[in-house]
């Protein structure tokens, strides 16, 4: 075949261009460490990462909601042991001052004593979290929820649950509201003691009037255990919610390596290839280089 | 005799200096691009008959011809304008394609960012740092989507300048062409020789012609091309020319068509007409690639808009008032074809966000019928009244009167990613809480049952509830709910399944069981005991901790929203990154194999007519040493000459 002399030219630099664009893109994909720099690299990997990045930033806001859920399930775990804490020495308290040896004034300072602890309480029913949010008013984050009254406390909060999304298929409620934790089933702790301190503070002085006292005693303990009994099954709820959200944490986690690893699996380069390629590449390009100057210094013109 | 010598000799001296000439205008022109190599073509002069035979009369130059073959000419022209459509292209797409994979800047981590936010926003409804961030990250998304659909544009205005550039350079070429037949032609006549280097001219400014449209010649006798472009379109017939013009397009002013100016009249040119060359490669890439991609963008603007606006719609905000629009959107772009004779206004708006598609649509009225085409696949619904609505789009009259072939066009999304705004900035206007609550009664109720707090669908809001809803538990097997005011039907969804209880009938109690009246939802769970009544109230008073209607909104991100709730927001921004990539990959491919085949063409044309410099200096040798034989000759000649002279002294 006749070979024009321009096609001597354009066939070297042409094969020059080729090699020095593919060096080119070698070089790119190993300084960004990626495979796929332009969707058109790789089409389908490169949407698939796109719907995979989705899925991971997805997850991480799940991670980001279910520590503010175990930050407002702590809150109230530790507020409902507290409360615990002051029904369980109500209830030791009441069971000596059932005893019919007690004088008018020794159960005079009972009551003196239980009057503290629903004072206690209401300040424990009205507590607030890290972000000056009242724990116990449902909704109504902003209003004080238990005001105290002469039978007791009035409840100012609503019965709503805060639900957070803890997870694409789990809304989890993070409060408790204060009907349900101190007035539940019509059972109202404020009431019994505000009650018992009334009874106690009534001089017994016969036997009709000791009769009823032991009858209200009764009544008390029984509504106390009631109380005491709801306020343990809101808090093993509480306590069974932070032990899902460990659980789905570490889930969570381990979604997080999964997309990271198909992330990387689709995008990241292989380097020992691309750094084996790229030597190739370089020992073709010298050969080019080199041949296209010794074919072109060949002319019959140097001889004449 | 020894003038017939002489004679001999001058020619062979001719002819070597011709060949030397020719060789050394090849050696000159060696890298001069269109150059045919050209040979001179000898042959022996007429013998003469002296009796007892012929005598050779030396050597004379038939011509000066170019080594050139049509047929490998008209391949490298056809390749030529396939290789620059695709290029071309290829060119334009990248830049879109290079915006939407930008890792930092592009549509991606806004659209993350924004989801991120929604759900922080619902899960601290209260937070006012959260409730800004969440408006800043939408409004970063809503500029996003701007400077996105923006970028577009000015791609657009680009394919504009590209196509005037290169309607002007084909009209150059044209008048070039067309001067260079008058000269050729003259010359062919006048001398009866070809002109070679104006011919090379002429060929190189075919192919020059080839890159800007696709391009056919059709050689007449006289030696003048005839050229044709696109699909026939004569450009130039022997001295006279058409012209291509760059016009605005009848159904929008700021779309430049190219249309074909004849003598008589101008004729605006679809793509399908114009294939091939920078001009069928614009037009291939503004229709195939542009508006899609600018539509499937908007089209994305419009569907998160629509839904969250509508979603938004039913909280409550943190004064208790209902949510207002989140977002803006402008509504479909109606225009009025320029050649319509009916002063009818036609108007569109956007009825169902979740039903808009990327098409654009052409509404024309045939004198009984409106028609209206979905562009995107031709399908045609045919109407004889206004308004109609389809698509999620509604297509109403306003004013004027319409009259038979009037043609208007409505585009639905191509700017609405480019007008997409954020309605507020004030936090406080955020509808994160619900507008109903629900309560048991905490002094009567006996059982264990409770109420969750309703949430509003995204119906609730058309027609909200006005009065308290009660439900009384009435124990049996099964135990049943009624509901009073008792007007509404009630759907009950458990494990997926759905029973709608009519208005007035008792409905089966499930523990748990997704309750939906009125578009609020709720639960009741556990045992209650008979009698025991909930109810659900109107809420005026947002409370701080209500995020019933955020997790709502948050829950858009993963739902099937886009194309009749099939497509979710995210998953239709990758469909369209794949859908541009795809594209991008084919072109590549394509470009190379074209690149190739016309490399393979310019090869074959090289080898047959380039100039190889070895064998010019080959020629030279020859010529140099036949041109000093010539002179030898002469001299020889000469010396026999003076032979004759001699003998009379």
């Amino acid at each position: 075949m006749r070979i024009s002399t321009n096609t001597i030219y354009h066939n070297g630099i042409s094969k020059i261009n080729t090699l020095q664009a593919e060096q080119s893109k070698l070089q790119q994909q190993i300084s960004t460490g990626k495979r796929i720099s332009v969707p058109s690299d790789d089409p389908i990997a490169a949407a698939h990462a796109l719907e995979i990045s989705h899925a991971q930033e997805a997850n991480a806001s799940f991670a980001n909601t279910r520590q503010t859920a175990q930050l407002k399930l702590n809150t109230l775990e530790s507020s409902l042991g507290s409360i615990t804490e002051l029904l369980v020495s109500a209830q030791s308290t009441l069971v000596g001052a059932g005893n019919g040896v007690l004088t008018n004034l020794e159960r005079g300072f009972i009551a003196t004593e239980l009057s503290g602890s629903l004072e206690q309480l209401i300040g424990l029913a009205n507590t607030k979290d890290a972000s000056g949010d009242f724990v116990y008013a449902g909704f109504k984050t902003d209003t004080k929820p238990f005001v105290a009254s002469a039978t007791g406390a009035n409840y100012a909060g609503d019965s709503n649950q805060q639900l957070l999304q803890v997870d694409s298929q789990r809304l989890m409620a993070v409060n408790a509201a204060g009907d349900s934790v101190f007035q539940a089933s019509g059972n109202d702790v404020f009431t019994t003691l505000s009650n018992l301190v009334t009874l106690l503070n009534t001089p017994i002085t016969n036997a009709t009037e000791q009769a009823a006292f032991s009858a209200g005693i009764a009544m008390a303990i029984s509504n106390l255990n009631g109380s005491v009994d709801n306020v343990l099954n809101v808090r093993a709820a509480v306590g069974s919610k932070l032990n899902e959200l460990d659980s789905l944490n570490s889930a969570g986690s381990d979604r997080d390596l999964q997309y990271s690893k198909s992330l990387s699996d689709l995008q990241d380069l292989d380097y020992a290839s691309a750094l084996s390629d790229l030597a190739k590449q370089q020992t073709i390009m010298q050969a080019a280089q080199k041949s296209f100057v010794e074919t072109t210094r060949l002319s019959l013109f140097q001889f004449i | 005799m020894a003038s017939n010598i002489l004679s001999i000799g001058s020619s062979a001296l001719n002819a070597a200096q011709v060949g030397l000439s020719t060789t050394g205008h090849n050696i000159a022109n060696a890298s001069t691009p269109g150059y045919s190599r050209q040979v001179v073509v000898q042959s022996a002069a007429q013998a003469q008959n002296f009796g007892y035979g012929y005598i050779g009369q030396g050597t004379e130059i038939a011509a000066v011809t170019r080594v050139y073959s049509e047929i490998l000419a008209k391949q490298a022209v056809n390749s030529q304008s396939v290789s620059a459509g695709i290029n071309i292209y290829s060119a334009n797409l990248s830049n879109i394609e290079n915006m939407l994979s930008d890792a930092s800047a592009g549509l991606n981590p806004a659209l993350n960012n924004f989801f991120t936010s929604v759900q922080s926003l619902a899960a601290n409804p209260n937070d006012t740092p959260t409730r800004q961030s969440m408006l800043s990250y939408t409004q970063s998304l809503v500029n996003r989507f701007n400077s996105t659909s923006n970028r577009l544009n000015e791609i657009r205005d680009n394919v504009n300048t590209q196509l005037t550039s290169a309607v002007n350079s084909v009209n150059s070429y044209a008048k070039q062409i067309a001067r260079l037949n008058d000269v050729i032609e003259k010359a062919i006549n006048a001398a009866g020789n070809p002109p070679n280097d104006l011919m090379d001219q002429r060929d190189q400014l075919v192919m020059e012609l080839s890159k800007q449209i696709k391009t056919t010649v059709v050689q007449q006798n006289q030696g003048s091309y005839n050229i044709f472009i696109g699909n026939g379109l004569p450009l130039v017939v022997g001295t006279v020319t058409n012209s291509l013009i760059a016009t605005s397009s009848p159904s929008d002013a700021g779309r430049l068509e190219v249309a074909y100016q004849s003598k008589t009249k101008t004729t605006v040119l679809g793509s399908d007409s114009l294939p091939g060359g920078a001009i069928g490669g614009l037009l291939q890439f503004r229709s195939e690639s542009l508006d899609a991609i600018q539509n499937q963008l908007g089209q994305i603007a419009v569907t998160l808009a629509g839904t969250f606006n509508t979603q938004h719609a039913q909280g409550l905000d943190k004064n208790g008032n209902p949510g207002g629009a989140l977002f803006s959107i402008p509504d479909p772009a109606v225009s009025f074809n320029s050649n319509n004779t009916g002063t009818a206004v036609i108007d569109s708006k956007i009825v169902d966000a979740r039903a808009i598609t990327s098409s654009d649509y052409r509404l024309q009225y045939d004198g009984t019928n409106y028609k209206i085409t979905r562009l995107s696949d031709k399908t045609v619904q045919s109407f004889t009244s206004l308004p109609q609505t389809l698509d999620g789009l509604s297509f109403s009259q306003t004013s004027g009167t319409v009259l038979a072939g009037d043609d208007f066009v409505i585009r639905p999304t191509q700017n609405a990613a480019t007008n997409f705004s954020l309605v507020f900035s004030d936090t406080s206007k955020l509808a994160v809480g619900a507008p109903a609550l629900s309560s048991l009664n905490s002094m009567g109720n006996t059982g264990s049952g409770i109420i969750s707090a309703p949430s509003a669908g995204s119906t609730y809001a058309a027609s909200p509830l006005v009065s308290a809803l009660g439900l009384t538990y009435t124990s049996g097997i099964p135990g049943t709910l009624s509901l009073a005011p008792s007007t509404q039907p009630v759907t009950v969804t458990s494990g997926g399944v759905t029973t709608t209880f009519p208005a007035g009938t008792p409905i089966t109690y499930t523990s748990g069981a997704t309750i939906t009246v009125g578009g609020l939802s709720f639960a009741i769970t556990g045992a209650p005991a008979n009698g025991d009544q909930f109810t659900i109230t109107p809420n005026t008073s947002n409370g701080p901790g209500d995020n019933r209607n955020g997790l709502l909104l948050a829950a858009l991100q993963s739902q099937g929203t886009l194309n009749n709730s099939k497509t979710t927001y995210s998953g239709a921004f990758s469909e369209m990154v794949n859908t541009v990539g795809n594209k991008a990959r084919e072109l590549k491919v394509i470009g190379e194999t074209e690149a190739k085949v016309l490399e393979q063409a310019t090869a074959a044309i090289q080898s047959e007519s380039g100039v190889n410099l070895d064998e010019e200096a080959t020629n030279l040798l020859r010529y140099q040493q036949a041109y000093q034989a010539a002179g030898k000759m002469m001299q020889i000649a000469s010396q026999l000459f003076d032979v004759l002279l001699q003998l009379g002294n």
